[in-house]
């Protein structure tokens, strides 16, 4: 019952006051988890967008190029290199979340401790430096130069072309490496009237700027679409790649409106051990959930009011800053600087795994006015200490055998994880009650013993028997109907 | 009521189910609102599906009295709140209010030769979406697959088997994906499986089965219902591939709601009733075993709901 108590008295806290500072942060599952994953800032407001591309290359630089459709010719103000750390700082800011509570002692009474955490803040610069530079097309192919510019250690060119044969020719023949399938999609961009945005490394201003790693590059447009084409990219990657998106927009949540959204499962009471491993808990937590959302989902992972003004919590609890005004001039949020107006700012972090097979149209999405805060958060809870044979403790300890029973339960339906070497969880707590009490409980039903029937290709989980139980109802009332319609005439 | 409530008691399910086409809408869409919120993960809500059901039942209550209709009515607006309930968001309950009322006062307020003109539910989405702030329909909230064309068109074709709509659907349906076919496969040359997906979405769907097929606002007659399905059909393909605005279905509604009455008037057809002989329904000339009689005056004890 105490142990209920202080987490009421924890949620409380963390659904009210604004100062307060709730529980205690103690890990999170940030992108890095994620291999063959990409990260983009959206920024929408009105029609314009500002997109900010991060890639994880991970091969020789000069091999690195980069074609990505956009709706206009881009002018060279609308072209940008930001530093890579704006990334850093969103995704510390808003990646999945471990927090944990201590109970209260029934037999002694302790002070329930608070913990404030500093807000770290790192002062960024934008950068911005360019150099006109020309390139030579040497042969007809239909494709036109619209405009070409060189910004930081990239070699950029705004391609438009009449037809996907020449492009891709051109581009062959100009040295960009590009996949065969990437013939399939040229061709809808090409005539939806898109142009490409080409994009090469020149070497040697690299080694001059004296960066390691590849900048990431920011194009503004004013456009009605609100869409990352993601087939392009799919070409380059077999199986399944993931995209984390930080949006930022005046009015509320991003959304996509070709795909479901779904809030990844939050708010969940998981076993103390758990903290040890939480990068691969919440790694296997998404995997299971998206294949249980039919791999065809988008996860929400965290969505909150950031207006630099607004004085409420910004997070809760704060694994990482919100975002400062050298975030926001970074990746493109003007309105949200004092200069801008210092309007309202809702961010937006989706986490897209996508596939060929499952994805088949690239996202769109839309603004939308909901201003709901959400946050991937999984609460763990300390066990009181100290003795616990008064009646209130060995209350206490039926309480928490019970309540780590559930969170095995949990552990083991979130992840699917074999938990049969970590009965002693649960055995421990048993350990510490008098002998009648230990005999008084009644055993779980935890599926703690069960083997890891975590498959490759379960599309549906819990989801399945509900579905069929759906289906086969609706289909029982058509036969039904169909047999007793055969009989009677039409009603009008 | 209490005869009434007798005589519903004695029927099996399935006659009660028989008895009115919408109560098979109820079912459906109840089951929608479910399979939502258990297997979409959609919030659950309570707040907004309670307050656009009660504003519903409420303000319906309010012209039942005013009009002196039998009770039975109140099964549309549980058909428009739950319609609402499964595509329409608003951040505050005002504008959930504000939907739900215009949605149901258009059907008494908005009438042109005793038929009302807008399709409620739509009108309550658009109402909202122009005049507050807060409202937003998600498009992507039902996603697209084979599973959910089976189960909306499953439940939509009994629906609609029983109104006589089915003209509407498919004229809908066929010029809506032949149109993207055309634009989609053919001149921009995606696979198939884009086209697919775009057409298994499911919020299309429920508009085509369940939205565009109220046989209170659609014309009388079939072939002026069929011309009118092909126009909602080209003005949603033009404005979502042309302006991308991922609502155009409901935008396309309203607009050629209003062209509903012209279209009956060139056209003659009969008019529509849920419960042909009670006189929320009018011309149908069958009575049949669906008819009751002296409906108001057995449910005028029973008006709690005052305005």
């Amino acid at each position: 019952m105490r142990t209920n108590r202080l987490l009421a008295i924890a949620a409380i806290c963390a659904a009210g006051s604004a100062s307060a500072f709730c529980g205690f942060y103690v890990a999170k599952a940030d992108a890095t988890l994620f291999n063959d994953r990409s990260e983009v800032i959206l920024v929408r407001d009105g029609q314009r967008t500002i997109i900010t591309m991060s890639n994880d290359f991970k091969g020789n630089v000069k091999d690195f190029a980069m074609v990505i459709p956009v709706p206009t010719i881009l002018q060279r103000n609308d072209i940008r290199i930001v530093e890579r750390r704006v990334f850093g700082a969103l995704d510390a800011y808003s990646a999945p979340r471990l927090v944990e509570y201590w109970d209260e002692n029934p037999c002694q009474r302790w002070e329930y401790a608070e913990n404030e955490m500093l807000m770290d803040v790192m002062p960024t610069k934008s950068t911005g430096m360019s150099r006109l530079f020309k390139e030579k097309a040497t042969k007809d192919y239909g494709v036109t130069i619209e405009a070409q510019y060189s910004v930081g250690e990239y070699d950029i060119l705004i391609l438009g072309a009449k037809e996907s044969n020449g492009l891709e020719q051109w581009l062959l023949d100009n040295g960009y490496k590009i996949p065969t399938t990437a013939h399939d999609v040229l061709d809808p961009y090409i005539k939806s009237g898109l142009k490409f945005f080409v994009v090469k490394v020149d070497l040697e201003r690299m080694q001059q700027s004296g960066f390691e790693f590849l900048r990431p590059i920011q194009v503004a447009f004013e456009s009605e679409k609100f869409m990352l084409p993601i087939r392009l990219g799919m070409a380059n990657s077999s199986g399944v790649q993931d995209m984390i998106v930080y949006a930022f927009t005046r009015t509320g949540r991003v959304e996509c409106v070709n795909y479901r959204t779904v809030k990844v499962p939050s708010d969940r009471n998981i076993p103390l051990f758990t903290k040890e491993k939480f990068g691969p808990f919440y790694k296997d937590l998404f995997d299971r959930n998206w294949k249980q959302e039919g791999k065809n989902a988008i996860a929400l992972e965290y969505a909150w009011n950031v207006t630099p003004s607004w004085d409420g919590m910004k997070c809760d609890p704060c694994v990482g800053p919100p975002p400062m005004p050298a975030e926001f001039a970074e990746a493109g949020v003007d309105w949200a600087l004092p200069q801008g107006g210092g309007g309202q700012v809702f961010f937006t972090r989706l986490h897209v795994r996508y596939g060929r097979e499952k994805f088949p149209q690239d996202l769109f999405f839309q603004v939308t006015p909901n201003t709901e805060n959400f946050q991937a958060r999984y609460i763990l809870t300390h066990p009181a200490e100290g003795d616990l044979s008064c009646s209130a403790g060995q209350d206490y300890l039926e309480t928490l055998f019970y309540k780590r029973t559930r969170e095995m339960d949990e552990l083991y339906a979130l992840t699917g994880w074999d938990l049969s070497n970590d009965r002693k969880y649960m055995e421990e707590v048993k350990g510490k009650m008098s002998p009648e009490r230990r005999n008084g409980l009644e055993m779980p039903y935890a599926p703690v013993d069960g083997p890891n029937d975590d498959g490759g290709n379960d599309g549906g989980g819990s989801g399945i028997p509900t579905m069929i139980m759906i289906l086969g109802l609706a289909a029982l009332l058509i036969g039904v109907f169909m047999q007793r319609s055969a009989r009677e005439p039409q009603m009008n | 009521m209490l005869a009434q409530l007798r005589s519903f008691a004695m029927l099996s399910p399935l006659q009660f189910l028989q008895r009115d086409a919408r109560h098979f809408q109820i079912l459906f869409l109840g089951i929608f609102l479910i399979y939502g919120t258990l297997e979409l993960q959609w919030d659950t809500e309570w707040i907004r599906y309670f307050t656009l059901m009660g504003t519903c039942l409420i303000v319906q209550t309010v012209f039942i009295e005013w009009k002196g209709m039998p009770w039975t009515a109140l099964k549309s607006a549980a058909i428009t709140g739950l319609g609402l309930c499964l595509l329409f968001h608003a951040t505050s309950i005002s504008t959930l209010v504000l939907a739900a009322s215009i949605a149901i006062s258009s059907k008494f307020l908005v009438r042109i030769k005793g038929k009302h003109v807008l399709n409620p539910a739509n009108i309550g989405i658009v109402g909202a979406l122009l005049l507050a702030d807060d409202a937003w329909v998600s498009p992507g909230q039902w996603g697209s697959g084979p599973a959910l064309v089976f189960l909306v068109a499953a439940a939509g074709l009994m629906v609609l088997l029983r109104v006589g709509r089915i003209d509407t659907s498919v004229a809908f349906l066929l010029t809506f994906s032949l149109l993207d076919l055309g634009r989609t496969v053919l001149y921009l040359g995606w696979g198939m499986d884009v086209w697919a997906h775009r057409l298994m979405n499911g919020s299309l769907l429920l508009f085509t089965f369940f939205m565009i097929t109220d046989p209170m606002t659609t014309p009388n007659a079939t072939k002026a219902r069929i011309v009118w399905s092909i126009l909602i059909a080209v003005i949603t393909f033009a404005i979502s591939t042309f302006a991308y605005i991922h609502t155009a279905p409901v935008w396309a509604l309203a607009v050629l709601c209003s062209i509903t009455p012209i279209l009956d008037l060139a056209f003659k057809g009969e008019r529509f009733s849920w419960l042909p002989g009670t006189n929320d329904n009018s011309s149908t000339g069958s009575t049949g075993t669906h008819g009751r009689s002296g409906v108001p005056s057995m449910t005028s004890s029973i008006i709690p709901i005052k305005p």
